[in-house]
């Protein structure tokens, strides 16, 4: 297929064509990782640069991992040793990064809509690793890769998320990209993080959480920001753990689901406690590798979008 | 268990509306028949003649002060009270020391009633922690335990965004809410409504925008949230028009006090820190139009707020002395004067507010109905005996009551909770009679 998009911005962005074009290939990164000697050569003498001006490791190492195995190079921007503390600005910092040929951008940022406008202002490739209350989309490739692998479809695939929807851009980009591809979203967790708006997106709003997880195939828990209670979201932890955290009793009569997947990091005895049948049926491991392949995917397909 | 054949009486049947001659028989904790004619050699024989029989009261406003105020009532005496005011449930308020905001004090509360065992408790949860007006109680966790509704009764919530999420928040765990209005840069200091009474005595107001202005913002954030709130102590005639602006858009309920109805701000003058109270005595166009209100039912729900205090307390200068007054056992025969008398509602109509429209806002499906199989909760009334009051005789702790002497109509002459006698001929029943 012709890959039309300079950047990764958000799923919204994506159609439902290419983001099955991404997983193809997030599929063949992600059996080529099962395998050793891991590397490859189609990113050499491309540089990426990763500016991560929110704390993060996971999303950050995945994208080191999956730049490297590639054969790119890789440099992390880090803000502690930045000119940022010199009190330079977003933009002029972004534009120097540009100027020494940089070929990929991956920024993440507690605005949202930062990756577009870095977009807009620079030549090169830029993903976005999480932009505030809006999109990761790498994220939620990572989850739909791990889905497809796991069931094989999408089309009536049922999917309950719950938690912390309203400030969760993982769970923005998880719905557009499930909608995109058929699947059928349930939204719960405390009304106060659950925007009415979101049904418009395509997720079905439904209260109590008992509800919106019966009969799904997969329980995606979102991390809860101990942040949330302190603005006044939700009175405490212990609340949200005993009435939003897995429960035994929400696996099915069968006994064989549903799949319990998380962005992580897992906050232990809040969303998910330390039952082995959590265990059971976790797919959170298989998420973590995927995002490695689903990363290198994208890597691909845009250096591979400027040979064309 | 025994059971009671109530014969002879009328029957009030609120929600339906109707007063019916039919006999009713109670057997192990439930109405099991309604009809004329019951003949039950082995039930307890109430006659009932010249009698209005209906389902138990329900008031939504009363402090039990139990724990940590337990020299101003508890919940023995709290209970006592009660029932010899006809009250079958009554939602106990959470200002209590600790407030009760926490599952491990409403789980406390429930053990106590329970071992008291006189009266239903339902205890209201406040609505934020320590009452401080700063963080939302944990809701989940208090309806586990048992909590009815919310409420920082005794304060407002100063916080338009706290009670925004805590509107959104209990809808989770389907809590309406017990509004206590009042903005307390509005109220400040005040001691009693602002007027000409006030000017006269030269005491510190508090305006009727105090709790106006709180409770127009409440409910535009029901409005648009749809949580269920319930206005407490109404006290001036534009909180009525507010309730009618909205009666029809949201689900909505409001209650008045017995001394609202009965006494204005000129009875400061006269009576003192015995009728000093939150929200405070309005003036008589405030009060004709609670009256009016209640008539046409924007007022649904007729409480206490049931308020006691030590005399001690009461008896100190006006400015110090604490706001409230104990009215449990007399509330019903003071709706009787204030509603009856002067012919505002009937009788199946005060039942109503006293009885179904309470539970019916608390969810209490098996309460505040005369049917077969609803719970045998069930108050007796004499509606033609005149008796004045005697405070000294309350069963609450608090004497703080300003209707000594007052003739009243309409006493409370059996309560029964849970197919139990406990208050028989307007005395307490020590014991098992049944």
């Amino acid at each position: 297929m012709k890959w039309t998009h300079k950047d990764l911005l958000g799923i919204n962005l994506l159609t439902g064509e290419e983001i099955e074009y991404l997983l193809e290939r997030g599929n063949y990164f992600r059996k080529f990782l099962d395998g050793s000697p891991k590397k490859m050569e189609w990113g050499e003498g491309y540089c990426l640069v990763n500016f991560f001006l929110e704390p993060s490791t996971r999303t950050r190492v995945s994208f080191e991992v999956a730049s490297r195995l590639s054969g790119m190079e890789v440099i992390n921007f880090t803000t502690e040793i930045s000119s940022f503390q010199k009190g330079e600005s977003l933009e002029d910092t972004a534009k120097t990064l540009a100027r020494m040929k940089f070929d990929v951008l991956v920024v993440r940022h507690r605005q949202s809509g930062i990756a577009e406008y870095l977009a807009q202002l620079l030549p090169l490739h830029v993903i976005n690793a999480g932009d505030g209350m809006r999109e990761h989309p790498t994220q939620a490739l990572l989850d739909l890769l791990t889905l497809q692998r796991k069931f094989g479809y999408f089309q009536g695939l049922k999917v309950a998320i719950v938690g912390d929807i309203l400030h969760s851009r993982v769970a923005r980009s998880l719905t557009l990209g499930l909608k995109k591809l058929g699947a059928e979203i349930f939204l719960s967790g405390p009304p106060t993080l659950l925007p009415s708006a979101m049904e418009s997106w395509g997720g079905k709003i439904v209260f109590p959480v008992e509800k919106a997880v019966e009969g799904v195939d997969v329980i995606y828990l979102l991390r809860i920001q101990k942040e949330r209670q302190e603005a006044g979201y939700f009175p405490s932890i212990q609340e949200y753990a005993h009435f939003f955290g897995w429960k035994e009793k929400w696996l099915n009569e069968e006994n064989d689901g549903p799949f319990i997947m998380h962005p992580g990091p897992v906050n232990r005895g809040v969303e998910i406690g330390y039952n082995p049948k959590e265990e059971k049926f976790s797919l959170i491991e298989e998420q973590v590798t995927c995002g490695v392949a689903i990363r290198m995917a994208v890597l691909e397909t845009l250096l591979q979008g400027e040979k064309q | 268990m025994k059971k009671i054949l109530i014969k002879g009486g009328t029957a009030i049947f609120p929600h339906q509306g109707v007063l019916q001659d039919v006999d009713i028989l109670l057997e192990n904790g439930l109405i099991t028949r309604i009809e004329k004619g019951i003949e039950d050699t082995h039930a307890f024989l109430i006659n009932a003649s010249n009698l209005l029989v209906g389902p138990g009261f329900v008031n939504l406003h009363v402090h039990l002060r139990e724990p940590g105020r337990e020299a101003e009532e508890n919940l023995l005496t709290g209970s006592r009270a009660a029932v010899r005011g006809g009250f079958t449930s009554i939602v106990s308020m959470p200002n209590t020391h600790p407030p009760i905001d926490n599952p491990l004090l409403v789980r406390y509360l429930l053990l106590r009633a329970r071992e008291v065992g006189l009266v239903n408790i339902f205890p209201a949860g406040a609505i934020t922690k320590e009452l401080q007006g700063k963080e939302m109680a944990e809701y989940g966790l208090l309806k586990e335990a048992g909590a009815v509704a919310l409420s920082d009764d005794g304060r407002g919530v100063q916080d338009a965004h706290l009670l925004y999420l805590a509107f959104q928040y209990a809808q989770y765990f389907h809590l309406p809410f017990i509004l206590h209005e009042e903005d307390e840069n509005l109220s400040r200091d005040g001691e009693m409504s602002e007027g000409e009474t006030s000017i006269l005595l030269g005491k510190k107001a508090i305006p009727r925008v105090a709790e106006e202005s709180p409770m127009a913002r409440d409910l535009v954030l029901a409005y648009r949230t749809g949580a269920r709130v319930h206005f407490t102590h109404l006290s001036t005639s534009l909180e009525i028009e507010l309730l009618r602006w909205f009666q029809n858009k949201i689900p909505i309920s409001a209650d008045v006090t017995p001394h609202h109805l009965l006494l204005t701000e000129d009875d400061v003058s006269k009576l003192g820190t015995e009728v000093k109270v939150k929200p405070p005595l309005r003036s008589l166009e405030d009060q004709k139009a609670l009256k009016e209100g209640i008539r046409e039912g924007v007022i649904s729900i007729l409480a206490s707020d049931h308020a006691p205090h030590p005399l001690e307390d009461k008896n100190r200068s006006f400015s110090e002395a604490p706001f409230g007054i104990s009215n449990l056992e007399i509330t019903v025969p003071l709706y009787a004067k204030a509603l009856i008398e002067e012919g505002i509602i009937n009788w199946v109509e005060l039942w109503k507010k006293l009885s179904y429209n309470p539970a019916l806002f608390l969810g209490l499906n098996n309460k505040g109905l005369l049917e077969e199989g609803k719970d045998a909760d069930i108050t007796i009334i004499d509606p033609g005996t005149k008796k004045v009051v005697e405070v000294s005789r309350f069963e609450s702790r608090g004497k703080n009551c300003p209707f000594e002497n007052w003739p009243l109509l309409g006493w409370p002459l059996y309560t029964i909770v849970s197919g139990k006698m406990v208050m028989a001929e307007g005395s307490i029943v020590e014991g098992e009679i049944c």
